[in-house]
């Protein structure tokens, strides 16, 4: 198993060099090394017994895996090898084709080092390395002033955030927490609190996520996919080490705090992804709703673990386990689609594309199947790890404690909005993208791509139905990756106790055989020549087409309060006749406005201030330092500093 | 499996093809309440028959997902038949019992819909299915709430059978919440049903239309598909409201013949709102599904002010 790891590891790690010399070989010595990993993940995860080093406190460098790391890495490389497959295609005629190739490698790498980490140091130089290379590599593939701005944003944000992991990991180092348990009395606070700042800001929780919409479309789209739908989750796999397993028995607050910030995630991440006009960008608000779905599936398991619900406590925490893969197929699957739309069309505006799964139908219907399993629709995978998420706050919600109950009956409410809200996103998203007429030249031009993308989207979308059919059989694998016993004893029915039970592969084949059959009968009867859409009487023209923000008007007007939308309307007008009318709208962050805005002012305003002391002149830096020694002095001698 | 349950299974299976006489029910007693003669409760079935021999119109632009939506959504409403229990009994159809995945089997008929609606172009169809998407973000959330107190009086379950089982008996009216959670349903049905004051089944006029306006285009064995999933998803919602919220004691014989005579009596209370009840402005949806979440939330403090059961 160790020998398979570090072949792997070897494997992807070669692909950096190669693919600076050599370019094509490169990715499939990569992609080797992938699939190489992903078999002897699998076989950790399987057998459970860890291979390599186990964590410590101390500074030499080790590495190794144990059954949690397995199943990350499994997800890795299972978002890896579509991603890879993409890049062969989509750099095929890119100026940058080997440096970006490298940099993905270099990236995989990185993740995987985290993943393989055991101890802080090489951790947390894996985890600067995996905040790092995209930024270099979203930089390497375009360098306009916005992509720079984007850059910047994303670099300092998780920086400033990151000091977070830094404090956690440290402090738990410090403590011999490492692998261990931080003993009771312990600095369970500070930890768990950097940990969240931390780890949340790299996943993308609110109010912490201002980077991500920013970042994550201007990446070339396989980067994309790989920083959603597996960055993200590294940083949960942080999380997730840290307060379930490092810091102790996770408190009650810990908890509550997780499915506050997780509600807010989630309903936040899909309110905005419903107003966004740019594909990629709504697609990065949607990853925001779904690290806010795991967060609140963790949030049960804290909960449910601190209330003494051990057998719930397991469940919530293979839910969360579970929906982590689940968006890393379709979100990899989502972001590999846009990819391929932008490569045939002319950019991902919503409202410019349209009519592709007629001209694109590989990508296209791949693309709609990840729109119904990211919009949580049974059977498919989406519904299963949002189901049991579901049924793990509720039994929050049953907990004979009132602010336990309350707080997860309206994270159960929270979440079943959150899914309504999603199905809406999606309709939208697939209906503009793929259906109706094409609305720009480009669009109605575009063709299917090759056949390294096709199956690139093919293997992601498998991923998600295989996913959805065996969640039964994953949940108690997952589960026992956590701290509660005992593991639910599901099967493949997911009959759990307290459920009517989720009979995954039940829905796939009952659906399925009964839409052929309907399907079969309507389509046998009798059929008229076509006929144009109904518009009272008239034809439906390009004036006429419905726009994304027209379609979410309504909710739109109903959430003002929370919207908050700018709408400027200037009508031209010589006397008596309207001569242009130009509308704008813009529905504006509310984080931006109202946290990060204000947060930026005072840090300017301070920074102003600042440069006051910095004249320049060299004496007064020499009366600083002596003002520091004096104060120093006096300090040592009150005996404030020991 | 005992004969209780097969016997439930074989009401379900008949609830297929008995579904739209509930519809058709809601109609004529409606005529009545208004003075007119209306329509016989067999009216859904010519209906049904007409379309079955019409020819299928498609609008230009549609391409298979058009086509392929009312498959979709009359499989999906099948098989949420099949998951709500009848006299507190269901079969084992391989398909589980749970309040949780029935809602998500009719959110997937919304979805299909709603795409199928992108794929005309179709200016009404696309209001439609706008609104009616907007609307079950309410309404699932308000849903949610309702399950949620119908599953702490069944002690924490949502298997349909248990929370039909716990809604037997007289105890459960003792609790406020039950109340509250019985008010709610009702004002979630009738959104979830397309029924007024949220939408109207009967309206002629596109701009008003809310579920009619996003299948607007079908027609022929299509239409027919959609006619019957809708006038399902009523007997659904009436059937489940039956499990849950209607008073009724234990025991499947009893239940039963309260099942008989509780749908004709929901029928005509739809009727009766129909005919008091005007459309809303659907800018006043979610303040009149918030009441029903609010009502929710003021049962679950009754609930935890009074301690656990």
């Amino acid at each position: 198993m160790t020998t398979a790891l570090v072949a792997g590891a070897a494997l992807v790690a070669a692909g950096i060099p190669l693919s600076l010399s050599r370019g094509p070989a490169a990715l499939v010595v990569a992609l080797v090394g992938l699939v190489v990993l992903a078999a002897a993940a699998l076989g950790v995860l399987i057998d459970g017994a860890p291979v390599g080093a186990a964590f410590h406190d101390g500074v030499e460098p080790r590495l190794g895996l144990d059954g949690l790391s397995a199943f990350f890495l499994l997800v890795l490389a299972a978002a890896a090898v579509p991603a890879f497959l993409y890049a062969s295609d989509a750099l095929r005629d890119s100026p940058v084709r080997r440096p970006l190739t490298a940099l993905t490698a270099a990236f995989v790498l990185a993740l995987v080092g985290v993943l393989a980490a055991r101890d802080a140091v090489t951790f947390l130089a894996f985890w600067e390395l995996m905040t790092l290379v995209p930024a270099v590599a979203i930089l390497v593939a375009r360098r306009d002033a916005a992509v720079r701005r984007a850059v910047f944003v994303y670099l300092a944000i998780t920086h400033i955030g990151g000091a977070g992991v830094w404090v956690a990991m440290l402090t738990l180092a410090h403590e011999h927490a490492l692998g261990g348990r931080l003993a009771a009395d312990g600095p369970q606070l500070l930890v768990l609190v950097s940990a969240l700042i931390g780890f949340g800001t790299k996943a993308g929780l609110m109010p912490l996520h201002a980077w991500l919409p920013r970042a994550h479309p201007v990446a070339p789209s396989h980067l994309s996919a790989l920083m959603s739908g597996v960055m993200l989750k590294i940083a949960l796999y942080g999380l997730v080490r840290v307060a379930f397993e490092w810091a102790g028995p996770p408190p009650l607050w810990l908890g509550i705090a997780l499915l506050t910030v997780g509600a807010v995630s989630a309903l936040g991440g899909v309110l905005y992804a419903l107003v966004q006009r740019e594909l990629k960008r709504l697609l990065a608000f949607s990853s925001i709703e779904n690290v806010g779905i795991v967060s609140l599936a963790l949030g049960a398991a804290a909960v449910l673990g601190a209330e003494g619900e051990a057998a719930w406590s397991a469940v919530a925490f293979g839910a969360a386990l579970l929906h982590v893969a689940n968006h890393a197929a379709f979100k990899g699957l989502l972001f590999l689609g846009a990819g391929a739309f932008a490569h045939e069309t002319d950019g991902l505006s919503l409202d410019r594309l349209g009519g592709l799964l007629r001209r694109m139908p590989w990508t296209g219907w791949t693309f709609l199947l990840g729109c119904a399993a990211i919009a949580g629709l049974p059977p498919l995978n989406g519904f299963v790890s949002e189901w049991l998420t579901l049924q793990s706050l509720l039994h929050v919600g049953y907990a004979d404690a009132a602010g336990v109950s309350v707080a997860g009956v309206l994270a159960a409410a929270a979440l079943a909005v959150t899914a309504a809200l999603a199905v809406f996103c999606f309709v939208k998203v697939a209906g503009l993208v793929l259906l109706g007429e094409p609305r720009t030249p480009e669009a109605a031009a575009a063709r299917e791509r090759p056949v390294a993308t096709r199956a690139a989207l093919a293997l992601s979308g498998a991923f998600c139905v295989a996913l959805a059919a065996t969640a039964g059989l994953l949940l108690p694998t997952l589960s026992a990756l956590g701290p509660a016993r005992p593991a639910p004893a599901a099967g493949i029915d997911l009959d759990l106790p307290g459920t009517g039970g989720l009979p995954a592969l039940g829905l796939v084949v009952g659906l399925t055989a009964l839409v052929a059959l309907v399907w079969r009968v309507t389509s046998s009867g009798p059929r008229a020549a076509v006929a144009p859409a109904w518009t009272c009487g008239q034809r439906v023209e390009p004036s006429l087409w419905w726009t994304g923000a027209g379609f979410t008007k309504p909710l739109r007007l109903m959430l003002e309060a929370v919207y908050r939308p700018r709408r400027e309307v200037r009508i031209d007008e010589r006397p008596g006749i309207v001569v242009a009318v130009r509308h704008r709208s813009e529905v504006p962050q509310l984080f931006d406005t109202v946290l990060y805005g204000p947060a930026l002012r005072v840090a300017l305003r301070g920074a102003a201030a600042a440069r006051r002391l910095q004249s320049g002149s060299l004496r007064a830096y020499v009366l600083y330092l002596l003002g520091l020694l004096l104060a120093l002095l006096a300090l040592l001698r009150l005996g404030v500093l020991g | 499996m005992t004969a209780e349950q097969a016997l439930a299974g074989a009401l379900q299976l008949a609830g297929l093809g008995v579904a739209p006489l509930a519809a058709g029910l809601v109609q004529t007693l409606k005529g009545r309440l208004q003075g007119r003669r209306g329509p016989g409760p067999l009216q859904p079935y010519r209906e049904l028959r007409r379309l079955w021999r019409k020819s299928t119109v498609a609008p230009e632009l549609a391409g298979p997902v058009y086509r392929l939506a009312p498959a979709v959504v009359v499989a999906s409403t099948a098989l949420a038949l099949l998951v709500v229990p009848i006299g507190g009994q269901a079969p084992d159809w391989g398909l589980g019992h749970d309040a949780l995945v029935l809602v998500g089997l009719l959110a997937a008929g919304r979805f299909a819909i709603g795409l199928a609606t992108w794929d005309t172009g179709s200016g009404f169809a696309l209001m439609g299915a706008s609104r009616d998407l907007t609307f079950a973000v309410f309404v699932e959330g308000a849903l949610l709430l309702v399950i949620v107190l119908a599953a702490l009086a069944a002690g924490g379950s949502t298997d349909l059978t248990t929370m039909a089982a716990a809604a037997a008996g007289a105890d459960v009216w003792r609790e406020p919440a039950h109340w509250c959670a019985a008010v709610a349903f009702a004002l979630v049905a009738l959104a979830e049903t397309g029924r007024q004051p949220v939408d109207n089944p009967d309206t002629h006029l596109e701009l008003t239309m809310v579920h009619e306006g996003a299948v607007l285009e079908y027609a022929g064995r299509e239409q027919a598909g959609l006619q019957w999933a809708a006038a399902t998803r009523l007997w659904i919602v009436l059937m489940l409201g039956v499990a849950l919220f209607v008073p009724k004691a234990d025991g499947f014989g009893v239940q039963l013949a309260v099942t008989a005579v509780a749908i004709p009596t929901l029928c005509a209370a739809v009727a009766l709102t129909e005919t008091v009840l005007a459309k809303m402005r659907i800018l006043r949806v979610p303040l009149f599904l918030g009441g029903g979440a609010a009502l929710c939330l003021i049962g679950l403090a009754t609930l935890l002010a009074t301690g656990p059961a």
